[in-house]
């Protein structure tokens, strides 16, 4: 754990250059640029709010809102996996003629999808304001989860980064994965449309005490429980626990497998 | 300081070759079940090599494709660990292998600077501070704002020499990248190999090129079959890689070319 904070704060330019080189590369060839990362989560609100506000009838206040709470951080995490999923493998020709510290490009990944998670929070607030919701005073709150998901990310980024290495079937196995988590986590429904007997179930989800400190804090305008926010920051040390201690490991190897 | 620069003893560098790498998750399970044998062998790309290099010298290494040689300078760089034996490293180095490993084709001359001097080492201030002097060297002019995929190859190669170049090490690490570039700019790398050479800077070079390593080098290894057979001065050494041609062209007719 000391071996990464310090790794990261050795080579934080290193870091910040490759990841604003992701956003730049990602966004270098479209007319509106920046104004994608913007845009992305305004167009996705749409299409999901027509569907299940309009179309499906959820009867639930102001759903754009209630939505993207929790569908604004769960595709910042959804990103930063599929980018850094591929950044140990997509970096493999630097490996085998550099020496980088192989921790640079995970973080790189996640930290641009960082940025460009608190870029989208500025659409959150404007629709906000637009549609006359209550900017609630439990904003200031959302540091707390957003710490605990920043860390569950870089866990999980740094796992599947290195298995990736060894079985490139893993980028596969994450899209699906990411894809069943999403409509296995209450992000588009209410937890309360859930037979109260399926609840434990829900509660093994690590991404659950997170995403419920967004909705919380700005849909409900309440603060969680302490054991909540214990529980979120909790994942998501343990996550880097696992993941950079997997990645460690195995990261002297990378180079002759990439 | 220590004497040397870089020492090898009994240095051993083995490469596990698989024949049919499980790739994917499918193979290695189908491998897991079918117990097959001898799927892979080790191999020697090293085999108990020893020299010794000391501060401030020239030392060439020349042998036949595949004998070794690159695999030499990435222990030395850092990227491979070697399998058994002692290394020893002593002072900075950077890699002239195969130049602009790190180059993002989307991305500009200038931003492509800062990221592989990161790289490579260097500090973003140091950066800024040797830019101009790179952009001069490699005579980009006012392309250096302009994406590198619109570069032509030469212009290409030539910001990468003087990136690499510009990080000034203890020890220039050189693999077969003097083939680049038009007679005059490969004059001028030339130049400024010299120039390190004059500064007292330990070189390690790489070449088929017999005639750059009789004008370079104060010294030469010959490396065959990932064996060190001469260690010697260069004109020697240079005979001793004659015969060894000349043995493998007249084995060519006979079909024993492995």
């Amino acid at each position: 754990m000391f071996e990464l904070v310090h790794g990261i704060y050795q080579y934080r330019e290193l870091i910040w250059a490759l990841a604003l080189k992701e956003l730049r590369v990602r966004y270098k060839r479209s007319v509106l640029g920046f104004l994608w990362a913007l845009l992305n989560p305004l167009l996705m609100m749409i299409v999901l709010t027509l569907v299940f506000g309009t179309i499906m009838r959820f009867s639930i206040d102001h759903y754009a809102i209630f939505l993207l709470s929790m569908l604004l951080p769960w595709t910042f995490f959804s990103q930063a996996l599929a980018y850094s999923v591929e950044s140990v493998v997509g970096n493999a020709e630097l490996l085998k003629k550099v020496r980088v510290p192989q921790l640079v490009f995970p973080t790189a990944a996640v930290l641009a999808n960082i940025i460009n998670f608190l870029l989208s929070l500025i659409p959150l607030a404007l629709i906000v304001v637009a549609l006359r919701f209550p900017l609630r005073w439990t904003w200031v709150y959302l540091p707390i989860p957003m710490v605990g998901l920043f860390l569950f990310t870089l866990g999980a980024s740094f796992f599947f980064a290195a298995i990736n290495v060894f079985f490139r079937d893993i980028s596969h196995i994450v899209q699906i994965l990411l894809s069943a988590w999403f409509y296995g986590s209450p992000i588009i429904y209410s937890i309360d449309f859930i037979p109260k007997k399926y609840h434990l179930l829900f509660r093994l989800n690590p991404m659950l005490y997170v995403l419920n400190g967004f909705r919380l804090s700005i849909y409900y305008g309440q603060l969680p429980s302490p054991q909540s926010v214990i529980m979120s920051l909790g994942c998501g040390v343990t996550a880097v626990v696992i993941g950079f201690g997997v990645f460690r490991r195995y990261q002297d190897i990378f180079v002759y497998y990439v | 300081m220590p004497s040397v620069a870089v020492r090898f003893h009994n240095v051993v560098q083995r490469f596990r070759v698989i024949r049919e790498r499980p790739d994917t998750l499918r193979e290695a399970f189908a491998h897991f079940y079918r117990k097959p044998r001898n799927t892979y062998h080790d191999f020697e790309a090293l085999k108990h090599v020893s020299f010794e290099v000391p501060h401030g010298t020239t030392v060439g290494i020349i042998g036949r494709n595949g004998s070794g040689k690159s695999t030499i300078l990435k222990i030395v760089a850092g990227v491979y660990r070697a399998t058994s034996g002692e290394v020893e490293v002593n002072g900075s180095t950077a890699p002239l292998i195969e130049l602009g490993a790190g180059f993002h084709h989307e991305l500009t001359g200038r931003e492509n600077i800062l990221i592989n001097g990161l790289l490579l080492g260097l500090s973003k201030r140091e950066i800024q501070r040797l830019e101009p002097a790179i952009i001069e060297f490699a005579e980009i002019g006012e392309f250096i704002d302009a994406p590198v995929k619109q570069y032509s190859s030469g212009m290409y190669m030539r910001l990468a020499f003087a990136v690499a170049t510009a990080v000034n090490p203890d020890i220039l690490l050189v693999d077969e990248i003097l083939a680049v570039g038009d007679a005059g700019f490969r004059g001028k790398c030339f130049d400024r190999i010299a120039a390190f050479r004059k500064q007292g800077k330990t070189i390690i070079l790489v070449s088929h090129d017999q005639d750059t390593v009789r004008k370079f080098c104060d010294r030469a290894l010959l490396i065959h079959e990932g064996a060190l057979l001469a260690d010697g001065g260069p004109d020697e050494v240079i005979g001793r890689y004659e015969e060894i041609i000349g043995c493998a062209a007249s084995a060519l007719p006979t079909g024993q070319f492995t």
